[in-house]
């Protein structure tokens, strides 16, 4: 399956069959300005709740109401308004908010890894049923054990800070277990088996001589995890409060505090999605793989 | 001879052990998470669910949690709305998601921006995006309502009429449809090329080599980003919860809890039900039974994808 | 975010298997620092306005001066999810309000909040001080978990130019024929000024405000099961919303209700002149002074059906309720705290002023500082007249009108229930099911 080369990857898997002569080129071109244009017309709709966001985001809040679409006047000082609003409170849900990315993301990695590493590596009995397992719990949802998850934390007077949500990432994360293991398999057997060779031990031949080679699939399990604390509202919603909030349960808040000034609403939350789209530009490729990755390859 | 033999032996025994240590060491992290964060608690749902328990007092009630799930109007509610997402919400983002991979793959020019602006909506926070979504739709304010008005085309009040609310959940959805788009452009690239040449030359026009040559090839793929699809579907709860919270029009006076699901439970899916027993009411028995239920029907999808699992080879 | 959680992860892996059994730990009721130590209480409340945060410092310099050791850290904007939350977390504050009492059945049997019956014997505190209904609606079932903290009550304001020199309604037909004559409406029926809006989803116009004290509606049967289907009232209310409702037309109610502002700001549509007449607390007054000083309005009592005229003159009173959650780390600091705001005839005053409130015990009612606008003594009368209702606790806190309401919302307004009768026996039987599922 993956044997086509990357040129052939480019080229398009379903093109019409080619008709001879002028008439077959006149179709050939209407084919091509319909697919196109589909194509932008589509790309424009993808778009335009970004750009209504922005063009909201600088109206005054009056205007918002109106249901004009350009504003008349250019409020950029709404943003800064969203930042500082309640003794800036938006950004501190913006710290507590790295902080659970950043902590989870580190531990996911510490964990994660070995884990990964063991599954796709090591000959070992129930390897199999572990890996059912990891799958398994990648994929039921979190509400199913979440009762009694709470009841723990309460016990443990940790609910109410975001301990609930980042202590876990030091056991592995089943979804991040899946997917560098499924990398891992991918590179073969002769490389770990040359630094062993060379007296190289296990933990050495990981860190050394694998690690490196899965570079990609580990910037992109990184980027997951941290995007997955960065957009997460159920696990802070269960259990933060409001000094623990995160910037998805903040801005949850957000509309019913400010109800109808949907600049402010709307400029706070541009400011929430912003590193999310600067992020994604930039490491694109990363993250297409990554996707890929959990889908198709075997 | 013999003591050579028992010397080997105890060489391969302690390699053997070593070995396991080894594997031990290595998967410690996640055996430990494992019976913390999912056995355990998947065992304390179960033992909860013949309690009454509001984190304050513990009563044992025998199956009385079990017998309020039939006459709960809300869960039923909750069950035919999660239902419905599955049933329409999966099926459109798959085809849709498919639709939107085979237009990429007849883009030459440009079709790396085409596909970033297709895969950029499913990245924005889900809190965000619905917020922005519900104002964008919100007849009246919003722009994209208002804009077709003038052109005479007047869109429903989304998320404010039952009738509208999950169609409106489910365009938001399409919105984000960039992970099934990217999966399927992913497979539909990996059909060989010389395939639908070979089929060419025999005269098949395209919907033939699509319905001969692609939808077999990239079946399994369909069938993976179908499963996902209802699994995800099944835990629908944030674009559900924000969706409602973000279009009801009065701000809560403080203390006064409302109804879930606005407009009359049209939003209120199953986990969002379970989180209102277990978290707002703290009927956190019942709130145990509602987990199971869900965990049974999630269990299911999840064996058939195993399953499939299977199918890819996977089990080396 | 202390080194506390690496400690923690070895406890929770020896304890995670004996957590399923035990409950949390009681807190013995003189615990933590005595009253004299030096110490921070954290006392979360729900107000947000800035007046308001304001009103509430000013009521407890008092405090300050009286126990100049603890320092009070105030926390605005709490409601009582927020409050139930941080109490089950084991984390909470040392002192908590709430704008409601729906909430108290469950707070006092529960055990969230600390019964006060000891604090108030060792103290010797005369809870005759207090007005009858005040008493009773911050207790449950004999456990005292709560103190009040002023009261609130609701009557029928008006705008004087809006009311086209009309004198305000004291029956329901008056307000219907009213409501009508002064609502001003666009060709297509949009309402540019709305006389008097039926639908329960305008603010302060919610069922226990009307049904109770208009038609004489009770809640709950004797034996505290819903009495919907069986206390003919609710069908006389709901009746006569539904039939003003209509004659506005859904759909354009809808619409008003969606554009119009924000309760607590400046853009509140009776604020705005946009409502002619509108059912409110007490505290509408501080607001109108604060916001739109320039509006000339009159308050008189809700009104009433017409076969039920003997009882004109009074109205849904409730009250700010506060108290002690179990856990709280410095009780008796905290009990001071709530001791001198209950009780403090001085700090009720200025506390009352500065809101807009009504005063909960009856020194402060009768105190001459009490400086409030003219409109306000509809208020005072009201709180003391006999035919004021509330509502009752349950264990599931207002649950049942939580429901009620949703009923009347999403059902009733819209036109979806055929037969009436059928619909509320159905809702009888949804709230007493969760009832039982609560343990009530």
């Amino acid at each position: 399956m993956t044997e086509t080369s990357v040129a052939t990857r480019r080229t398009p898997a379903l093109s019409p069959p080619a008709p001879r002569g002028s008439a077959g080129r006149n179709r050939r071109l209407l084919y091509w300005v319909a697919t196109h244009a589909v194509a932008i017309a589509l790309a424009l709709m993808f778009l335009a709740p970004l750009v209504f966001m922005f063009l909201t985001a600088v109206m005054s809040s009056n205007e918002t109401l109106g249901g004009g679409l350009w504003p008349r006047s250019w409020h950029w000082g709404n943003f800064a308004t969203a930042l500082t609003t309640d003794h800036g409170v938006m950004l501190h849900w913006l710290l507590n908010t790295l902080i659970y990315a950043v902590l989870a993301t580190a531990f996911m990695l510490i964990s994660s890894l070995p884990v990964a590493y063991a599954l796709a590596r090591f000959r070992f009995r129930g390897r199999k049923v572990a890996f059912v397992l990891v799958i398994t719990t990648m994929m039921l949802p979190p509400q199913v054990t979440i009762v009694p998850m709470y009841i723990m934390w309460a016990r443990f007077h940790l609910t109410g800070t975001l301990w609930p949500l980042i202590i876990p990432m030091l056991f592995g994360d089943a979804f991040s277990i899946f997917l560098l293991r499924q990398f891992l398999v991918t590179i073969p057997k002769e490389y770990a088996d040359a630094a062993r060779v060379d007296g190289c031990g296990e933990f050495r031949t990981m860190m050394r001589v694998i690690l490196p080679m899965a570079r990609p699939a580990i910037a992109a399990v990184a980027l997951f995890q941290f995007f997955y604390a960065w957009n997460d509202y159920f696990g802070p919603l269960i259990y933060t409060k409001p000094d623990s909030w995160t910037l998805a349960v903040g801005l949850s808040t957000f509309r019913a505090a400010h109800h109808v000034e949907w600049n402010l609403t709307m400029a706070a939350t541009l400011l929430t999605v912003l590193p999310v789209i600067i992020v994604f530009f930039l490491a694109q490729r990363v993250f297409i793989q990554g996707v890929t990755l959990t889908g198709v390859k075997g | 001879m013999a003591a050579a033999v028992s010397v080997r032996s105890v060489t391969a025994s302690r390699a053997r052990r070593r070995h396991r240590l080894r594997v031990l060491a290595f998967m410690s992290p996640w055996l430990i998470g494992f019976t913390l964060f999912f056995a355990y608690p998947l065992a304390a749902t179960v033992y909860f669910s013949f309690f009454r328990y509001n984190l304050f007092q513990l009563t044992p009630i025998g199956l009385t949690n079990y017998r309020f799930l039939f006459k709960d109007p809300d869960a039923w509610r909750a069950i035919k709305n999660t239902m419905w997402l599955v049933i329409v919400m999966v099926p459109l983002r798959v085809l849709f998601g498919l639709g939107l991979a085979q237009l990429l793959t007849r883009i030459k020019r440009g079709g790396n921006l085409l596909r970033a602006v297709f895969y950029l909506p499913f990245l924005i926070p889900p809190v965000a995006a619905t917020v922005a979504f519900v104002f964008v739709v919100n007849p009246g304010t919003g722009p994209v309502n208002n804009l077709l008005a003038k052109v005479g085309i007047h869109l429903p009040d989304w998320f404010n009429d039952p009738t509208w609310t999950k169609p409106g959940l489910t365009l938001l959805a399409l919105w984000g449809i960039g992970d099934v788009m990217i999966i399927l452009l992913a497979s539909l690239l990996d059909v060989p090329k010389s395939l639908y040449e070979a089929a060419s030359i025999d005269g098949a026009n395209a919907w033939q080599q699509f319905r001969r040559i692609t939808l077999p090839t990239i079946s399994p793929v369909l069938m993976f980003s179908a499963v996902t699809g209802v699994i995800q579907t099944l835990q629908y709860f944030t674009q559900a919860m924000v969706a409602a919270n973000a279009s009801q029009g009065n701000a809560d006076q403080a203390g006064t809890t409302t109804a879930p699901g606005y407009p009359d439970g049209a939003s209120l899916t199953f986990p969002q039900t379970l989180y209102n027993e277990g978290f707002q009411q703290f009927n956190m028995g019942y709130a145990c039974v509602l987990a199971l239920v869900l965990f049974v029907v999630a269990m299911f999808f999840t064996l058939i994808l195993l399953r499939q699992f299977h199918a890819f080879g996977d089990d080396d | 975010m202390s080194p506390r959680p690496w400690r923690l992860i070895t406890a929770l892996a020896v304890t995670a298997a004996a957590t399923a059994c035990t409950a949390g730990n009681q807190t013995p009721a003189d615990s933590g620092p005595k009253a004299e130590a030096p110490q921070t209480i954290e006392v979360w409340h729900g107000w947000s306005a800035s007046h308001e945060v304001k009103a509430f410092e000013d009521a407890i310099a008092g405090f300050h001066k009286l126990h100049p050791n603890i320092t009070v850290k105030l926390v605005k904007g709490q409601d009582d999810t927020k409050i139930l939350n941080a109490i089950r977390s084991g984390n909470p504050p040392d002192v908590v309000s709430s704008f409601t009492t729906n909430n108290v059945g469950q707070f006092c049997s529960s055990g969230a909040l600390q019964d006060l019956t000891p604090y108030l014997k060792k103290d010797k505190v005369d809870m005759a001080m207090f007005p009858k209904a005040v008493q009773d609606y911050t207790q449950y079932k004999g456990n005292r978990c709560t103190m009040p903290l002023l009261a609130d009550d609701y009557a029928l304001y008006s705008n004087k130019a809006l009311m086209k020199g009309n004198q305000p309604p004291k029956t329901l037909s008056e307000l219907t024929a009213l409501a009508k004559k002064l609502t001003v409406r666009d060709p297509d029926g949009t309402i540019k000024v709305a006389g008097f809006l039926p639908s329960v989803t305008y603010y302060e116009h919610v069922p226990e405000h009307l049904a109770g004290p208009g038609f004489g509606a009770t809640w709950l049967t004797p034996q505290g099961r819903a009495n919907f289907a069986t206390d003919p009232a609710f069908t006389k209310y709901l009746q006569w919303e539904k039939s003003l409702l209509d004659w506005y037309g859904y759909d354009n109610v809808k619409k008003f209700v969606h554009s119009m502002g924000q309760e607590f700001e400046a853009s509140n549509p009776f604020e705005k002149g946009k409502v002619a007449m509108a059912i409110d607390g007490e505290w509408r007054t501080k607001f109108l002074q604060e916001e739109a000083p320039k509006v000339q309005y009159d308050t008189t009592p809700t009104p009433v059906d017409d076969a039920r005229q003997s009882t004109y003159g009074g109205g849904f009173v409730t009250g700010t309720i506060i108290g002690i959650p179990r856990g709280a780390k410095h009780a008796q600091a905290s009990w001071e705290f709530v001791k001198y705001l209950t009780t403090d005839t001085n700090a009720l005053v200025t506390f009352a002023n500065g809101l807009g409130n009504v005063p909960s015990t009856i020194p402060a009612l009768a105190s001459p500082n009490l400086d409030l606008p003219p409109q306000f003594k509809t208020f005072l009368d009201v709180f003391k007249n006999p035919n004021s209702t509330t509502i009752p606790s349950t264990i599931n806190g207002g649950d049942f009108v939580v429901k009620f309401q949703s009923f009347v919302q999403d059902q009733w307004e819209p036109g979806k229930v055929p037969d009436l009768q059928k619909g509320l026996q159905g809702l009888d039987k949804k709230v007493n099911d969760s009832l039982q599922l609560a343990g009530g």
